[in-house]
C-alpha cells in the first residue's frame, strides 16, 4: 500500500537534517518522502496556515462559563432525574442535586455570545470568537479523553493533532519544527508521533520566567567554554567524515552529522526565540507578563504568537488545573484569573499584527462538566461542591482561520446535559482543523500494520455552518 | 516502519506484485445484493401527501442527523432516508414492518417502550399516532435515491490462497554458481537471486568489523579489547562459532533479545492511561521473558505459556510460577482499568489482547473485525468473537473494593522451600521494623500532647520537629505495610467460573448483544475444523495448542521473518507485524519457508535459528557492495533487498546506553527484579487502602544502582523521563504501551544536543578517560586501547595524528583526555554498527 496518501511537498531538508529541531528519517520513509515531493501542498486552498490549540486539561465548567441553564440554577440544591445509563458507576453524584452558577452569564459583544463575568477578557473580544456548545466526546476519564482529544484514539497509541499536522503539511520555516508544545503534559503520548516519522512529534518548550531554567533540554554546554566544545565537535565531525567517506550511500550518517551542526547553533538560538526581551512593555502588560496570577500563562500564550509568527505550523499551549471536583465556586475563579487575560491578550495581538485571518485559534478542554454537583465526602454543603467530568456536552471556542466571528453554535437540552442541536464530536473538530488547512481529513492517512489510519479514524465530519464562505 | 512507501524497489523483480494484490482483495468480497429495495409498492396521492406533510419533516427533524447516509457516525446501523432503509432496518432488526403498528420497532422507540427515541426527549402524542397510521398505510414513502449500500461477505476458502495462509513447505536448496559463497543453505536461497541478477555478494567483512556486529548483534554489547585480541588471535576455523556461542550462551544476549519480545506486549511497569498507577508485578513478567530467552526455551512452549500457561498440568513450584507469569502477556500494557461503565472495560481489554495476540503470533490485524468483516483480509466478524470468546471467558481484570477503577488479575506463584524461608525471615524483619516505628510514633505522640499541653510556650521549633517527624512516620508506617513482605504475586489471568460464548458486540457496542459465535480460530489460517473447545474451560489452552501447531501457517513465518528483521535490518517480509493482503510480499518467500521450517525442526530453538542465520555467508558480508557489481546494485536494488551488502544500522536507545556503560566499564550486572523503586516512600503517592483511587506512584528517585545496570531494567512509564531512561525516549524507545515489532530509526537534532550536553555521555566520557589513564600511561597505547574499546578496532595513523593534535590544545590532561572520549562517544561509528 502506498504510505503517504496525501501529495505533499516535501523539502530536499529530510535528506540534510536541516529542518530546525526536526528530524531526518531514513530507511524506508526517506523513499516515501522522495517519491512524493512534487505533489500540491494541500487538497484544496487552505484558510488558516497554523494552529494554536490552548488546551485547558481538566474539563472547565461549562456550565458556569458559557451555557448555565434556568432549569438547573431553579433547582439549586434539589435532587434531579438522572439522565445517566444504570451501568455507570457514580462517586460522590448519587444524590443527582443540581448545582446552579453562582456567578451571571450575560450576553456580550454586538453578537450577545453569553459569557461569565469570570472571563472578561474572553467577553471584550466576543465579536471574534466563534462559541461551540455542542462539543461531546467518547469518554469520562481524564487520560482517555484527552488522548482522544490529541490523537483521535480513546486508548491506541496514534499520532498527535500537531504532529498530524506538521506531517500533512511539513514547515514553513526550515529553521523550526513543524509542532511545538509549550508547558506541556508529561505524557508523551499527547506530544508523540507514534508511528508517524518522529521529525513530526512535538518539541516540548518550557516558557520559563527565569535564565535559569532552558527552555530545551540539553540546551547547557558542559565543556570549559564554547571553543573547547567546538573544537570536540570538530573532531567528532572529522571522525564521522571519515566514515562517510567510507560510506558514502548511508544517509544516517551523513543525517546525524547535520544534526550536530543544527544542535550546535540551536545552542544560541533557542534562548533567543523565547527570549522576550524584544516586546514592548505595553505588549507585556496585556498578556500580563509578571502578574501574580497570569505571569506563566501570560509567557506561554505571547511565546505562541511568536512562534506563530515565526511560522510554526502548530503551537500547543497547555493551562491546566480544571478539573474542579470539589468547591468549584471558591475555585474556578481562580483559574479564570490566571488564564483569562493571557488568552484574550492573544487573540487582541494576533489581531493587531495581522495574523488571526491565518492562524486558527482553538480553546479546548477533553470534556466539560456535569450540571448536577460532585461531594466525594458525602457531607459537605451544597455550596462548596464540585462537578463530576462529562464528555456528553462541553463548550470550546476557535476564533481566526476562516471560523466565522461572533457566532454561538450548538444547544443543548434543559439541564446542560447532551447536545441537542449543533453536535460537534472531537472527530468533527479534527475534521475541521483539517478543513480549515486545506486538508481533507479523509485522505491524510499513514499506513500502519496494513492499515490506512486517519486522525479522525474512520469518523468525523467537517462542521460546515461555522466555517467563513 | 512497517508503513511502505511506493515500492522504490524496481517492479521488473516481483513482477506482478501490484496485480496478486489487488486479486486478492477482489476474491475475498463477494456482494450480495440486499432483497429488500426490489419491489416498492404503489401508493396513492393521498398517502404521499400524508408522508410529506406529516411524517417527512418529523424524520428530518428528529431522525436523520443519526440516521441517513450522511450520518458519522451511523446510530444502530439504522438509515431513516429512503423507504428501503426503513423496512431493511438496523443493528436491532427491521424499523418497521408495513401494515403492523405494533412489530414494528420505530413505534415502540417513539412510545419509549424498550427504545428511547429520539434522545433529546419523546415527541408529542399526535406524532406518534401519525408514525402509527403511517406504518399502517404500508409506509407510504416516495424516497428511493439513497438506497443502503450493498452488504458483503467473506469467502474464507478464496482467502487461503493468500501467500501467508498457505501451508509451510520445505523447498530445496537452488544450486548455484559460486557455491564456495555458501556456507550455508541460507546462502543459496540468497545468492540463487543475486546470480540471476548479475549480483555478487560484498566480500566477508573483517574481523574487527564481524567481532562488534555481531557482538552488538547478539548482546547489545560492543567486544572489550580482550575480545579483540583473542577473536583475531584465533586462527582455528571455528574461531567464528566459538565467538558466536560464547555470546549466545550469555545473559546478556538474553537481555538483549527480550526486549525485542517486550515491544510486542505493551510492557510498562505502569497500568492503564490515568493516573499514576504503578503495574506492581509486571516486572516479574520482563524477568520470565529473559529466562525464556536465556535457557532458549522452545518457542512453541513459549507461545503456549503467553496465552495458557496457567493452564497447563505442571507441578514443579518454580516451572508453574513461570507458566501463570507468562501470562501477563495478556495483562502488561494498555488497560483502561479507570472506565466505569466495566462490561465496555472488558470488552475494550478482550480487543487490546486480541490486537496483541493477532499483531505478536499471527501478523493480522483483528481489531477491525470487532465491528464489521475484514476489509481486506479474510477475517470475518465471527473469527473476532470465536477468538474473543476465550478472552471472554477469561479473568483479566477485578474491579476494585472502593472507587469506580478496576485492577489486573493477580495471582500468588507457588514458592520454593528456599523462597518461603527467605520470605518468612523477611516478614520477621518487617514485624521487628513495624514495631520499632509504631514504638517511636507512640512516643513522639505523647511528646507532642506533653507539649501542647504544658501551660508555658514550648520551643516552637520542637514541636515542629515532632510534628514532622510525625507525618514521615504516618508516610513510613502506611508504606511499610503496603509493601509487607508476601508471597510472591504476578499479574496473570484465570479462567472464569462459567467459560461462555462470546455474542457479537453490534457495532462494538456490548449492550448491543447480537448471535453468540461458539469459541474457535481464525478459520483461514486453519487446516481443518479447528480444535473443540472444551465445555468446562476458556478454550485458550486449546488456541494457544493451535497456535504452536507445526501446520499453523502463520507462527513460525512471524518469528522467523522478526528474527531475520532484528539481524539484517528488514524483514524477509518487510511489514513484520502485517503478513495479511496489503502487507508486503516477501523478498525470498523459499527463504522463509525454508527457516520457518527448519525452526520447527530444530525444536523452536530460537538459539540455533539465530546461531544460523550469523554463521551465513550473508550474513557476513561487509557493508559495502562488491566493487565487481557495486554500480549495478545501487541501481536495479537501492534498497538492497537481494542482500548483497549488510546494512549499516543505527543503534537502539538500549545498545547506545548500555554500550556507554559498557566501554566506561561501569556497566553493573542486574539480576532483574522490580524496575519501579517503589521502596522509597517519595516515590510512592497514595497507598490508602480505602481511596477511591488506586495506589500511585511518582518516580522522583532512582536506586543509585540503576544509573548503571542495562536499560531493559530502568521502569518503563509513560511520562517524560529525566535521568537513565532520557535517553530511551529521544532514540526511538517503543512509545509505553505501543506495540511494534520494528522500531522507527530517525535522526533529530535533540538526539545530537544529547550527545553533545547531556550529563550521561559526559560521566561515562570522564569514567573511560579515567580507566584509560589506569590501563596505559602512555599516549600512544591510551589511544590504542581507547580506539579498541569504543569502535573495536584499532586507531589509524591519520586518527593518530588528528588525536595527538587535539590533546595538545585541549589544555590539562585529565580534561582533554574527557573531551577526547567525549567526542568518539558522539561519533557515528559509536553509533552505528557496520
Amino acid at each position: 500500500m502506498d504510505g503517504l496518501a496525501v501529495p505533499i511537498p516535501r523539502r530536499r531538508s529530510l535528506q540534510r537534517a536541516a529542518c530546525g529541531f526536526g528530524a531526518v528519517a531514513f530507511s524506508g520513509l526517506l523513499h516515501a518522502a522522495e517519491a512524493k515531493a512534487s505533489g500540491p501542498g494541500a487538497h484544496f486552498p487552505a484558510k488558516a496556515k497554523r494552529v494554536i490549540f490552548l488546551f485547558m486539561q481538566g474539563g472547565p465548567s461549562q456550565a458556569d462559563l458559557f451555557d448555565p441553564k434556568e432549569f438547573i440554577q431553579q433547582r439549586h440544591g434539589q435532587p434531579i432525574d438522572s439522565p445517566l445509563s444504570k451501568n455507570v458507576l457514580q462517586v460522590g453524584t448519587e444524590k443527582f442535586l443540581a448545582l446552579g452558577t453562582a456567578i451571571p452569564v450575560r450576553p456580550r459583544g454586538n453578537c450577545g455570545m453569553p459569557i461569565s463575568d469570570l472571563l472578561p477578557g474572553l467577553a471584550s473580544i466576543a465579536d471574534e470568537i466563534c462559541l461551540l456548545r455542542g462539543m461531546n466526546a467518547d469518554n469520562p476519564q481524564h487520560m482517555p479523553a484527552e488522548l482522544q482529544l490529541h490523537t483521535g484514539a480513546l486508548n491506541d497509541i496514534r499520532p498527535s493533532m500537531g504532529s498530524w499536522i506538521s506531517y500533512g503539511l511539513g514547515n514553513e520555516n526550515q529553521n523550526l519544527p513543524g509542532f511545538i508544545t509549550i508547558n506541556p503534559h508529561a505524557d508523551v503520548r499527547y506530544h508523540g508521533s507514534a508511528w508517524l516519522p518522529a521529525q513530526h512529534q512535538g518539541t516540548r518548550l518550557t516558557a520559563a520566567a527565569s535564565a535559569e531554567t532552558p527552555p530545551i533540554e540539553n540546551l547547557r554546554n558542559l565543556s570549559r567554554d564554547s571553543a573547547a566544545q567546538r573544537r570536540r565537535l570538530d573532531f567528532l565531525q572529522r571522525q564521522n567524515q571519515r566514515l562517510q567517506q567510507q560510506y558514502p550511500h548511508e544517509q544516517s550518517l551523513q543525517g546525524m552529522i547535520d544534526a550536530m551542526e543544527l544542535a550546535f547553533r540551536m545552542q544560541s538560538t533557542t534562548p533567543s526565540l523565547v527570549d522576550l526581551a524584544g516586546e514592548t512593555q505595553a505588549t507585556l502588560d496585556m498578556y500580563g507578563v509578571g502578574g501574580s496570577d497570569t505571569d506563566r500563562n501570560a509567557r506561554a500564550c505571547l511565546l505562541a504568537r511568536r512562534l506563530s509568527e515565526a511560522g510554526v505550523r502548530f503551537v500547543q499551549v497547555t493551562m491546566g488545573g480544571w478539573d474542579h471536583h470539589g468547591d468549584i465556586r471558591g475555585n474556578l475563579p481562580r483559574l479564570c484569573a490566571q488564564t483569562d487575560r493571557p488568552v484574550a491578550a492573544l487573540i487582541r495581538d494576533l489581531r493587531q499584527r495581522g495574523l488571526l485571518d491565518d492562524t486558527l485559534v482553538i480553546w479546548c478542554g477533553e470534556f466539560g462538566r456535569t450540571p448536577w454537583s460532585q461531594d466525594l465526602s458525602g457531607t459537605a454543603p451544597i455550596d462548596s461542591h464540585g462537578r463530576e467530568h462529562q464528555p456528553e456536552s462541553f463548550c470550546a471556542w476557535m476564533a481566526g482561520g476562516g471560523v466565522k466571528q461572533g457566532l454561538v453554535y450548538g444547544e443543548t437540552d434543559h439541564m446542560g446535559y447532551r447536545a441537542i442541536s449543533g453536535r460537534v464530536h472531537l472527530h468533527d473538530l479534527h475534521a475541521t482543523l483539517l478543513h480549515l488547512l486545506g486538508i481533507d481529513h479523509t485522505r491524510l492517512t499513514w499506513n500502519h500494520i496494513g492499515r490506512d489510519y486517519r486522525l479522525t479514524d474512520v469518523y468525523g465530519s467537517v462542521v460546515h455552518d461555522i466555517l467563513q464562505s | 516502519m512497517p508503513a511502505s512507501p511506493a515500492p522504490a524497489f524496481p517492479a521488473e523483480l516481483f513482477p506482478g506484485r501490484r496485480c496478486l494484490r489487488a486479486a486478492g482483495c477482489l476474491l475475498l468480497v463477494a456482494a450480495c445484493v440486499p432483497a429488500v429495495a426490489q419491489d416498492t409498492p404503489q401508493f396513492t396521492r393521498e398517502q404521499l401527501d400524508f408522508f410529506e406533510s406529516r411524517i417527512r419533516p418529523v424524520l428530518a427533524e428528529h431522525c436523520l442527523e443519526c440516521h441517513s447516509a450522511d450520518s458519522r457516525p451511523l446510530q444502530g446501523g439504522l438509515r431513516l432516508d429512503s423507504r428501503a432503509g426503513v423496512v431493511q432496518g438496523g443493528d436491532s432488526g427491521p424499523a418497521a414492518v408495513p401494515g403492523q403498528p405494533d412489530s414494528s420497532l420505530l413505534l415502540k422507540a417513539l412510545r419509549h417502550d424498550g427504545y428511547e427515541m429520539p434522545p433529546a426527549g419523546k415527541l408529542a402524542d399526535s406524532i406518534v399516532a401519525d408514525f402509527e397510521s403511517w406504518i399502517r398505510m404500508g409506509l407510504p414513502d416516495p424516497r428511493t435515491a439513497n438506497a443502503p449500500a450493498a452488504q458483503r461477505s467473506i469467502d474464507i476458502a478464496a482467502g487461503r490462497e493468500h501467500w501467508a495462509f498457505r501451508p509451510v513447505s520445505d523447498p530445496p536448496v537452488p544450486a548455484v554458481k559460486s557455491a564456495d559463497q555458501s556456507l550455508d543453505p541460507i546462502d543459496g536461497f540468497i545468492l540463487a537471486e543475486l546470480e540471476r541478477r548479475g549480483l555478487q555478494p560484498a566480500e566477508e567483512a573483517d574481523r574487527y568489523t564481524l567481532l562488534r556486529r555481531v557482538s552488538l548483534d547478539l548482546t547489545g554489547l560492543p567486544p572489550t579489547p580482550e575480545d579483540i585480541a583473542s577473536f583475531v588471535a584465533d586462527e582455528t576455523p571455528k574461531a567464528f562459532e566459538t565467538v558466536v556461542d560464547r555470546l549466545l550462551n550469555s545473559r546478556a544476549f538474553a537481555e538483549r533479545w527480550a526486549r525485542h519480545w517486550l515491544d510486542l506486549t505493551g510492557y510498562a511497569d505502569q497500568v492503564g492511561t490515568s493516573n499514576e498507577v504503578f503495574a506492581e508485578h509486571a516486572w516479574r513478567y520482563r524477568d520470565y521473558v529473559i529466562e525464556a530467552f536465556h535457557t532458549d526455551k522452545p518457542w512453541d512452549r513459549f507461545v503456549i505459556e503467553q496465552l495458557a500457561g496457567d493452564l497447563l498440568p505442571i507441578t514443579d513450584p518454580a516451572e508453574r510460577a513461570a507458566a501463570l507469569t507468562a501470562t501477563g502477556f495478556l495483562l502488561v500494557g494498555d488497560v483502561e482499568i479507570v472506565n466505569p461503565d466495566k462490561l465496555k472495560l472488558e470488552t475494550d481489554h478482550i480487543d487490546f489482547q486480541l490486537q496483541r495476540i493477532g499483531a505478536a503470533f499471527m501478523g493480522m490485524t483483528l481489531g477491525c473485525a470487532r465491528c464489521h468483516d475484514h476489509k481486506f483480509d479474510p477475517i470475518a466478524l465471527d473469527d473476532y468473537y470465536a477468538l474473543a470468546g476465550t478472552l471472554r471467558s477469561t479473568i483479566s481484570t477485578r474491579r476494585i473494593d472502593h472507587g469506580i477503577w478496576s485492577g489486573l488479575n493477580v495471582v500468588e506463584l507457588p514458592e520454593t522451600p528456599e523462597q518461603t524461608a527467605l520470605r518468612e525471615q523477611a516478614l520477621a524483619e518487617h514485624r521487628r521494623r513495624m514495631e520499632e516505628l509504631r514504638a517511636e510514633q507512640q512516643r513522639l505522640q505523647q511528646e507532642q500532647s506533653a507539649a501542647t499541653g504544658t501551660a508555658e510556650q514550648p520551643a516552637g521549633e520542637q514541636l515542629e520537629n515532632i510534628r514532622k517527624r510525625l507525618r514521615q512516620l504516618g508516610t513510613e508506617i502506611t508504606h511499610a505495610e503496603f509493601f509487607a513482605p508476601a508471597v510472591p504475586r504476578a499479574f496473570a489471568v484465570q479462567d472464569a467460573a462459567g467459560p461462555v460464548d462470546m455474542p457479537v458486540a453490534i457495532r462494538g457496542n456490548p449492550y448491543a448483544e447480537g448471535r453468540r459465535i461458539p469459541r474457535g480460530v481464525l478459520r483461514v489460517a486453519a487446516w481443518d475444523a479447528g480444535p473443540v473447545m472444551p465445555a468446562g474451560q476458556s478454550g485458550r489452552l486449546e488456541l494457544a495448542r493451535w497456535l504452536a501447531d507445526p501446520r499453523n501457517p502463520l507462527t513460525a513465518r512471524v518469528t522467523v521473518n522478526r528474527i531475520w528483521q532484528k539481524l539484517f535490518g528488514e524483514g524477509l517480509v518487510r511489514s513484520v507485524d502485517y503478513f495479511g493482503t496489503r502487507g508486503e510480499l516477501p523478498s525470498h518467500p523459499q527463504l522463509l519457508d525454508h527457516l520457518a521450517s527448519r525452526f520447527m525442526r530444530s525444536g523452536w530453538s530460537q538459539k540455533s535459528l539465530i546461531r544460523a542465520l550469523v554463521l551465513s555467508r550473508t550474513w557476513r558480508q561487509a557493508s559495502r557492495g562488491h566493487s565487481a557489481t557495486l554500480a549495478v546494485a545501487e541501481s536495479i536494488d537501492p534498497e538492497n533487498r537481494l542482500l548483497w551488502k549488510m546494512p549499516v544500522r543505527r543503534l537502539e536507545a538500549e545498545a547506545i546506553r548500555d554500550s556507554l556503560l559498557a566501554v566506561s566499564g561501569e556497566l553493573q550486572p542486574c539480576a532483574g527484579g522490580p524496575g519501579l523503586p517503589l521502596e522509597y516512600p517519595e516515590n510512592t503517592g497514595n497507598l490508602q487502602p480505602k481511596s477511591v483511587n488506586p495506589p500511585s506512584f511518582s518516580l522522583r528517585r532512582y536506586r543509585p544502582e540503576q544509573e548503571f545496570q542495562r536499560t531493559i531494567y530502568l521502569p518503563v512509564v509513560r511520562s517524560a523521563q529525566r535521568g537513565p531512561a532520557e535517553l530511551r525516549d529521544l532514540f526511538d524507545f517503543i512509545q509505553p504501551n505501543g506495540i511494534s515489532g520494528r522500531r522507527a530509526e530517525t535522526i533529530a537534532a535533540t538526539q545530537a544536543l544529547y550527545l553533545l550536553n547531556n550529563e550521561l555521555p559526559r560521566k561515562r566520557a570522564a569514567a573511560l578517560a579515567e580507566r584509560l589513564a589506569v590501563d596505559a600511561s602512555e599516549t600512544a597505547a591510551r589511544l590504542e586501547l581507547l580506539w579498541l574499546r569504543v569502535h573495536g578496532r584499532p586507531i589509524t595513523a591519520d586518527e593518530r595524528r588528528d588525536a595527538d593534535d587535539f590533546l595538545q590544545a585541549a589544555g590539562e590532561p585529565a580534561e582533554a583526555w574527557t573531551e577526547l572520549c567525549h567526542s568518539l562517544l558522539g561519533s557515528n561509528e559509536f553509533l552505528h554498527r557496520k
